[in-house]
């Protein structure tokens, strides 16, 4: 009986020093004359455990890159649905990185705020320092998709860093559930797809290394449009 | 401009073939002349291109209201269901004009400025799901007035009338936005109905609902 009184006041005060919603929640409703809740915010009763908070500003920053990329991969995209580019296969291949990007920054909001967070829409750090000018975006082919290649690498690693940051066990920074979400999400499908891209790349360079790329540059149009 | 192709040649040439000269760019034929079939005038274009603009605009309102309804303290997942759907369905509305200006033989320069390289949101907060349910049918109301000025433009610019581009915006895009506004204009009394005499509890039921897909 004893013991048990002493680990109930133990309990008790593990759960005031922590401020639990449980706690927080007993106290709103043992108000006398006043609906239980109503006058103040239950702030500990969130989804915010573990060390979210570290990497919830890189996740931020993370969703804010994908919906940039995803407009500039639409605008390579519209490029090559030119009649003058008229390369239906470029501008596949563009606009499904365009949609995916899209796709994966609502996930990543969702993920955000599945962790307790709130998503901020800022503009994100990889457009620090980039001027635009016209014709970033009108490339040639060869040209398009090495760019998309730097652009993958760059979200790559974008990734492993939120990865790092979530990972540092030893340091109390170790939240599994962000660092397993980064790999299962995003750090396999970016491997896939800059191997993909490399792989363009390198058949693209041997097209138009001949006499004449542009027959080439037409096959491989029609491959791309197959894939 | 022709620096920056030059520069990237250059680039090409060094980086790939080690002093073998790789052939990136391509004879391009030039059809704006002669045949002249590319007749959409400047003011038309021009307001088409603003309105890609403003259909993104709207995409990225959307997507930050479901973001809103997607946290933890505010769990209306419905509501954030609903506005994720609204922010890709205004995004594909963009990429349907980006099409059709590529259809009329348009695009073919100036591309990079056709979207800002970033755009932001006006509002990231909401009182309650009927506040978000009527900000939604003020957006659309007002994409609707902007696609009416561009039908206007495009009528009545210097030359003629162009029938063409005036009866896909009038068919589809009016069509889509007059059935939309209709279906969150019909939310929005239910919503308020439902919670007239039970607050919470009827948000809290027609979040479900919306989940599920029965309103």
């Amino acid at each position: 009986m004893k013991v048990f009184a002493v680990v109930v006041a133990f309990l008790v005060a593990v759960a005031t020093a922590h401020e639990s919603c449980y706690s927080q929640v007993d106290q709103a409703c043992s108000k006398i004359n006043s609906k239980p809740g109503l006058d103040q915010e239950l702030i500990p009763c969130n989804a915010t455990y573990g060390h979210i908070n570290i990497v919830t500003k890189d996740l931020i920053n993370f969703a804010n890159t994908h919906i940039v990329r995803s407009f500039e991969y639409l605008l390579m995209a519209t490029h090559y649905g030119n009649y003058q580019m008229n390369r239906a296969g470029f501008e596949k291949l563009f606009r499904g990185l365009s949609d995916e990007k899209w796709h994966e920054a609502i996930e990543l909001i969702e993920q955000i705020t599945t962790r307790g967070g709130v998503m901020e829409f800022v503009p994100p750090k990889a457009l620090n320092g980039v001027e635009k000018t016209n014709n970033v975006y009108q490339l040639y082919e060869i040209q398009s998709v090495a760019k998309a290649l730097d652009m993958e690498k760059k979200l790559a690693l974008e990734a492993f860093n939120i990865h790092k940051e979530a990972s540092g066990r030893s340091e109390g920074k170790h939240d599994p559930e962000i660092s397993s979400y980064i790999e299962k999400e995003f750090v396999h499908d970016h491997a896939k797809t800059i191997r993909k891209l490399a792989g363009y790349v390198t058949d693209l360079k041997s097209i138009l290394s001949g006499p004449d790329g542009s027959l080439g540059l037409f096959l491989f149009d029609e491959y791309l449009q197959k894939q | 401009m022709k620096a920056i192709v030059a520069g990237t040649l250059l680039l090409c040439t060094f980086a790939l073939v080690k002093g073998e000269e790789l052939q990136c760019s391509h004879k391009q034929e030039e059809l704006k002349t002669d045949p002249n079939w590319t007749d959409m005038k400047h003011s038309c274009i021009n307001s088409m291109r603003t309105q890609i603009q403003a259909e993104l605009r709207a995409a990225m309102q959307y997507l930050a209201m479901g973001a809103h309804f997607a946290r933890d303290t505010v769990n209306r997942p419905g509501f954030a269901k609903m506005f994720f759907e609204a922010a890709s369905e205004e995004r594909q509305h963009a990429i349907k004009l980006i099409s059709y200006l590529l259809m009329r033989g348009e695009l073919i320069s100036d591309v990079s400025t056709l979207i800002d390289s970033y755009i932001g949101v006006e509002k990231t907060e909401w009182e309650s799901g009927l506040e978000a349910l009527k900000n939604a049918l003020q957006l659309e109301a007002q994409v609707t007035k902007k696609i009416k000025g561009v039908v206007k433009v495009c009528e009545d610019q210097p030359g003629p009338n162009d029938w063409h581009l005036v009866d896909y915006l009038t068919g589809e895009f009016l069509e889509e936005q007059y059935k939309g506004q209709r279906d969150i204009a019909g939310k929005v009394s239910t919503l308020s109905k439902f919670m007239d005499k039970h607050g919470a509890l009827g948000e809290f039921l027609f979040d479900k609902k919306l989940l599920s897909g029965e309103l």
